[in-house]
C-alpha cells in the first residue's frame, strides 16, 4: 500500500506525528488518514475536501472565523516578492511546481479578553543644563510619578494547534478583526482545518504574558519624558477575563531541500510571511566568487585603461 | 525535472551577472583598442646629441647590478614620459675658499673622460646648483632637444660634511615642478639615502615620474584592486546570507479596546530641585597655518639655459 504522506510503499511504519485513524472518502472510497485534531482535510486520491462535523460542532464549534482573503496565486506572488532578493536560495525554491504544494489551513485559536487595572508609582528626574557667562548650570528636578489606568484587552490571539510553531503563529499576527464572521462549516471547504488541540486554560499563560508586556509598555509611555525613572511599585491586575474559540486563515508551504524541511507561513488575511529561505552553498560560492572575479577583473582593466588614456 | 532546474539555474546566473559580463567585455575591448593606439602614438626621441648614459655614479655608492637596474628603469620611464632622467653622484668639496674646481669622471665603471667644472661661489647651495646645471647643459640632455630640453637631474654630493642633493629641472619638468614638488622629490631621496642609496635613487625616479605622469588612474593602488573586491564580496555574501524570519508588527495597543487605555490618575509632583554651578574653562590657545608656494626655483645657468631646482643638505 502506498502512503501519500510519508511516500512509503508496503511499510507499516508511520511518519512522526501521524497518530490518526483511517476513514473512507465518501467521494471515491479511498482511505484518508485523519489525525487526532483534524476537522477538515483533503482526500489524497480524488482531491475532494472532507469536513468532520463532530469536530466543528458542540464544544468544538468555533465562535468566529476570518475567511481567507488571500488566494493561492496572490500568496505565491507575495512569497516570490519577499524572497526575490534571497540570491543564495535554491533555484526551484519559488518554482511554480513547488509552490503549488502550498496548503491553506484554518488554525484554531483561543482569543482572550481581559479587563485590567494598572497602577504605577515611581520617581522621575528631569535634568536641565544652561550656560550664562562663564558658568554652566545643571538643574535636577525630582518628581513623584503616579499613574492609574484601566485597560481592556480584547481578543489576544493564541494558537491552539500543536503542529503550528508558537513563535511563528505569534509573528503572523496581527489579524484584522473587522473581518471576523460567525463560523459556518462551509468556510472550511477547500482548506485544511483543526479543532483546538488543548483547552483555553492550557495556553492562557501566553496571552497573559503578552497582555502584561503591553500593559507595562503603555504605562511606561505614559511617563515618558523623564531623564531617569525609578520604579517604586507597578501593579497590573486582572478584574475579569474571558476566552473564546475561533479559526484564523494561514497558508503553509513546505520546501524540502537537502533532507531538511523549510516551512513558510503566510497570514491568509494580510499576506504577512514568516519563514527564512533555504541556503544553497553551491549558489553562494558561485555568485560570491563570480562577483569577486568580475570586480577584480573590472578594476584591473579600468586601471590599465586609465593608464593608457 | 532536475535537468530543467539546472538549466534554469544557469539562465538565472547569466541574467544576474549580465551587466558585469557586458561591462568587462567592453572594458577589455577598450583596453585592446587603447593599447594599439598607444603603440602608434609613441613620441620618438628627437635629441640625439646627449649621451645614452643616465647613471653617473662617481661616488661609487651603487653596485654594478644596482646601476644596471636603475638604467633599465629610467629607460622604461623615459620612453613613457618622454623626459630625460639623470643621476649624478660624486664626493668632492663644493664649499668654502678651497672649492674652486670639481672634476667629474671617469666613473668607477670607466668610459667617460674627465670633465672640469669651475665653481663660481663659496656657497654650497649655489655651487651644487651651478654644477647640476652645467652638467646638464654640457652633456646636452633633454628628451626633445639639447638646450632647455625636457628632463631632470639629481646631483648628490657624498663629501663628508657636505652631503646633500640638488635637483635640477629643465623644459617641461621645470614648468611643471613647483618648489613644493622639488622638495617632495628630495624628501623621497632623503628618506633612504643613508641606509639604501639604490632605494633612494629609485624613489627619486618614481617620485619624478609620478608627478610628471598625466595618465589617469584609479584613486587607489594595485593592492586595493585586489583587496577591495574581497571586501565587497564579503559584504555581498553576508548581506545575501542573512535574513530574518519576520518582524513583530503588532502594535503595543493592538488589542487594547479603543486603541488606548483609560487614564484614571496622572500625577507628577515635584519632590525636590537642586542646581549645580560649574565654571567653564576656556582654552585661549591659538594656532597657525602653514603652506608652501610654488616658484620652482627658476634661474638661468652659466650656459644661458633656463633651469629650475632646489637643494637639501644633510
Amino acid at each position: 500500500m502506498y502512503c501519500p504522506y510519508c511516500e512509503s510503499e508496503g511499510s507499516e511504519e508511520r511518519a512522526e506525528g501521524q497518530t490518526g485513524a483511517l476513514t473512507l472518502c465518501p467521494n471515491c472510497g479511498g482511505e484518508v488518514e485523519v489525525r487526532e485534531h483534524t476537522s477538515a482535510t483533503q482526500c489524497p486520491y480524488c482531491d475532494s475536501y472532507l469536513i468532520f462535523n463532530e469536530r466543528v460542532e458542540g464544544r468544538f464549534s468555533p465562535r468566529m472565523l476570518i475567511p481567507f482573503q488571500m488566494g493561492k496565486e496572490s500568496c505565491k506572488s507575495s512569497l516570490r516578492e519577499k524572497f526575490r532578493k534571497c540570491r543564495f536560495s535554491p533555484t526551484d525554491f519559488l518554482s511554480e511546481a513547488r509552490l503549488n504544494g502550498m496548503q491553506g489551513y484554518y488554525v484554531p485559536y483561543w482569543f482572550y479578553d481581559y479587563k485590567t487595572v494598572c497602577n504605577y508609582q515611581g520617581e522621575g528626574t528631569k535634568v536641565r543644563v544652561w550656560r550664562s557667562g562663564d558658568k554652566e548650570y545643571t538643574e535636577t528636578s525630582v518628581f513623584a510619578i503616579e499613574r492609574g489606568m484601566d485597560m481592556d484587552f480584547e481578543k489576544i490571539p493564541v494558537d491552539a494547534s500543536e503542529q503550528m510553531p508558537d513563535d511563528v503563529m505569534d509573528l503572523l499576527a496581527p489579524f484584522q478583526y473587522g473581518q471576523l464572521v460567525d463560523f459556518k462549516p462551509e468556510y472550511l471547504s477547500g482548506f485544511y482545518g483543526e479543532k483546538y488541540n488543548m483547552p483555553a486554560g492550557e495556553v492562557e499563560y501566553r496571552a497573559m504574558a503578552l497582555m502584561k508586556e503591553d500593559a507595562a509598555r503603555l504605562l511606561r509611555e505614559s511617563y515618558a519624558g523623564y531623564n531617569t525613572v525609578r520604579t517604586v511599585r507597578e501593579d497590573i491586575s486582572v478584574r475579569d477575563s474571558r476566552a473564546s474559540y475561533g479559526l484564523l486563515p494561514v497558508w503553509k508551504y513546505i520546501y524540502r531541500y537537502k533532507e531538511q524541511d523549510y516551512a513558510f507561513y503566510v497570514n491568509g488575511q494580510t499576506g504577512k510571511i514568516v519563514g527564512t529561505a533555504p541556503f544553497s552553498r553551491a549558489k553562494f560560492l558561485a555568485y560570491t566568487g563570480t562577483l569577486w572575479g568580475c570586480l577584480t577583473v573590472a578594476l584591473a582593466l579600468l586601471e590599465i585603461l586609465l593608464g593608457l588614456l | 525535472m532536475e535537468e530543467e532546474f539546472k538549466k534554469e539555474a544557469r539562465r538565472q546566473y547569466l541574467h544576474y551577472f549580465r551587466f558585469w559580463f557586458l561591462g568587462i567585455g567592453i572594458l577589455a575591448v577598450a583596453c585592446v583598442v587603447m593599447l594599439v593606439l598607444d603603440r602608434t602614438r609613441q613620441v620618438p626621441r628627437t635629441n640625439q646629441e646627449a649621451p645614452k648614459e643616465r647613471v653617473y655614479d662617481y661616488a661609487d655608492v651603487l653596485t654594478d647590478s644596482e646601476e644596471a637596474d636603475l638604467r633599465e628603469y629610467i629607460a622604461k620611464m623615459e620612453g613613457k614620459l618622454h623626459i630625460d632622467i639623470v643621476l649624478v653622484t660624486f664626493s668632492q668639496s663644493v664649499e668654502g675658499a678651497d672649492a674652486g674646481q670639481v672634476t667629474l669622471g671617469p666613473s668607477p665603471g670607466g668610459g667617460e673622460v674627465r670633465e672640469q667644472y669651475d665653481l663660481r661661489s663659496a656657497d654650497w647651495e649655489q655651487n651644487m646648483q651651478d654644477l647640476a646645471d652645467d652638467f646638464w647643459d654640457r652633456n646636452r640632455f633633454g628628451y626633445n632637444e639639447g638646450f632647455e630640453g625636457d628632463g631632470v637631474l639629481l646631483l648628490h654630493n657624498w663629501y663628508e660634511g657636505q652631503n646633500g642633493e640638488h635637483l635640477s629641472t629643465s623644459g617641461r619638468v621645470e614648468e611643471r615642478f613647483s618648489l613644493y614638488d622639488i622638495d617632495e622629490v628630495l624628501y623621497a631621496v632623503d628618506e633612504y639615502y643613508d641606509t639604501d642609496p639604490y632605494r633612494a635613487y629609485r624613489a627619486y625616479v618614481e617620485e619624478v615620474c609620478r608627478r610628471m605622469d598625466d595618465s589617469l588612474s584609479l584613486p587607489f593602488s594595485w593592492g586595493l584592486v585586489v583587496v577591495l573586491p574581497i571586501i565587497v564580496a564579503a559584504f555581498y555574501a553576508i548581506s545575501g546570507a542573512s535574513q530574518k524570519k519576520a518582524e513583530n508588527t503588532v502594535a503595543v495597543n493592538a488589542y487594547v479596546a479603543g486603541g488606548r487605555p483609560e487614564i484614571r490618575n496622572k500625577e507628577d509632583s515635584l519632590i525636590r530641585r537642586n542646581v549645580v554651578t560649574r565654571k567653564i574653562e576656556t582654552d585661549s590657545g591659538g594656532g597657525s597655518g602653514g603652506g608652501h608656494s610654488g616658484g620652482g626655483g627658476h634661474h638661468t645657468s652659466s650656459g644661458g639655459a633656463s633651469h629650475g631646482g632646489g637643494s637639501h643638505r644633510h
